[in-house]
């Protein structure tokens, strides 16, 4: 349980556990994830020392109501999945609906093949998804990132950052690898393509 | 969840029936889709899921569409001799490579299935200001609600002569988000209602701001159970 001593500023002032507790503290009262840069500045140590604290915080919540997620941003403090009902039941939450599984499957050839089109969407599933696509966008889970530079110039689909985080992914490379399948390395999905570099207009956010 | 489809001649979810009829894998015309749609409806009386229902519905038309097309006869001796059809093994091939695609984007889709289900498991704060965030956030509808019987209990204790004068939803929400694009940070729900609003007024207000919510203009978001409810123009 402890850390490396070359992570660690030569200052003999600087507690180790007293650190480990303050970026606790700071991970309990940010509304949101923190990222790393904000713990570097904050706790006054390098990112290296940074991960090894919050890695030996997470070990320590072991069996405990609480845990750290690492996602879209920074790390988070959250609940953990098997005592939901109690949450739930004091935030007087519904159950979350789920997507449907057309819209999950959609949102899967998006986030492997973006930016895509609705056409190559469409060519993939073999059905027609401009209704399921509306929806994404609805719940910010997609957006617009451009337009091809093809033969009607049709929008470019790609994740947004609450996609990341509705799937609790820290990026893109988190994704679901699957054996063998990897439908971003056998399709070339991901890879800087020509495509991708055709892709106008994809500063707004 | 989709939508099982249990027949002597298929047995599984919907739209892999579908997949498979587009991908002339199953024969159409062996397929009695009339006792799908009744199964499906006899389940509906129970419980509707509106969501499920539109896919099916929709699933089923095309599949309609498609078995008719096979059903009506085609002519008998084209007018010329019909193109070199594609070598036969070929187009094998690509169906089985876009067979494979699609098999592999199900496969991601099903592990993404399993994140989102332990997403949905785990809570954390809800982060300050974020324009992908939640519109209802922490807010559910008995809390709107709650926070509506208050401003209108307020608003009986106003006792006088009520002006007969017409208050129009439509206009109650121009002034709302005119009013919240002069608050940046957004305004409380209470502050919404002015101190001398009449019941109708209060009403009306009420109407408006829910048919924004709706519409996804504006946020409300509530920080902890009871505190005051924060409405904000959507930042998207």
């Amino acid at each position: 349980m402890t850390i490396p001593n070359g992570l660690v500023p030569q200052r003999d002032d600087v507690n180790l556990d007293e650190l480990k507790r303050a970026a606790e503290s700071i991970l309990l009262v940010s509304g949101g994830p923190v990222t790393v840069d904000q713990l570097v500045e904050a706790l006054g140590v390098p990112p290296q020392t940074v991960h090894a604290l919050l890695w030996e915080l997470q070990q320590d919540y072991g069996g405990r109501g609480i845990q750290i997620q690492t996602l879209a941003g920074g790390y988070q403090l959250c609940t953990r999945p098997e005592l939901a009902l109690y949450v739930q039941r004091f935030l007087r939450l519904d159950h979350r609906e789920p997507l449907s599984q057309a819209a999950l499957e959609t949102l899967a050839i998006v986030a492997y093949r973006q930016p895509i089109t609705r056409a190559e969407i469409e060519a993939v599933r073999g059905v027609r998804s401009d209704h399921i696509l509306e929806r994404l966008l609805e719940r910010h889970l997609i957006r617009d990132v451009g337009r091809k530079q093809a033969l009607g110039r049709p929008i470019l689909y790609g994740t947004t950052e609450g996609f990341l985080r509705y799937f609790g992914l820290k990026d893109l490379g988190d994704l679901p690898v699957l054996e063998g399948n990897d439908p971003r390395g056998a399709l070339g999905g991901m890879a800087p393509s020509p495509q991708a570099s055709s892709v106008e207009g994809s500063g707004a956010v | 969840m989709p939508y099982i489809v249990k027949i002597p001649q298929f047995e599984g979810p919907l739209d892999q029936l579908l997949t498979l009829a587009q991908q002339g894998q199953v024969d159409l015309r062996e397929i009695p889709l009339a006792h799908i749609a009744e199964a499906y409806l006899a389940g509906t009386e129970h419980k509707v899921d509106l969501e499920e229902a539109t896919e099916v519905l929709w699933m089923l038309a095309a599949m309609i569409e498609m078995k008719s097309r096979l059903l009506v006869p085609k002519p008998q001796t084209p007018a010329e001799p019909l193109p070199v059809e594609e070598e036969p093994s070929d187009l094998e091939a690509r169906l089985e490579e876009k067979l494979q695609e699609y098999r592999v984007f199900k496969e991601v889709a099903s592990a993404l299935r399993a994140l989102e289900d332990y997403q949905h498991r785990i809570f954390a704060r809800p982060p300050g200001d974020d324009p992908n965030a939640v519109f209802l956030e922490g807010v559910t509808l008995d809390d709107l609600f709650r926070a509506f019987q208050q401003v209108l209990e307020r608003a009986r204790e106003e006792v006088g002569e009520i002006a007969a004068e017409e208050v129009k939803v439509a206009e109650r929400m121009e002034s709302i988000l005119t009013l919240l694009a002069q608050h940046p940070q957004g305004v409380l729900f209470r502050d919404l209602f002015a101190a001398a609003a009449t019941k109708l007024q209060v009403i009306v207000t009420f109407l408006a701001l829910l048919e924004l919510i709706k519409n996804r203009r504006v946020r409300a978001q509530q920080p902890q159970t009871f505190a005051p409810i924060r409405i904000a123009l959507a930042t998207t």
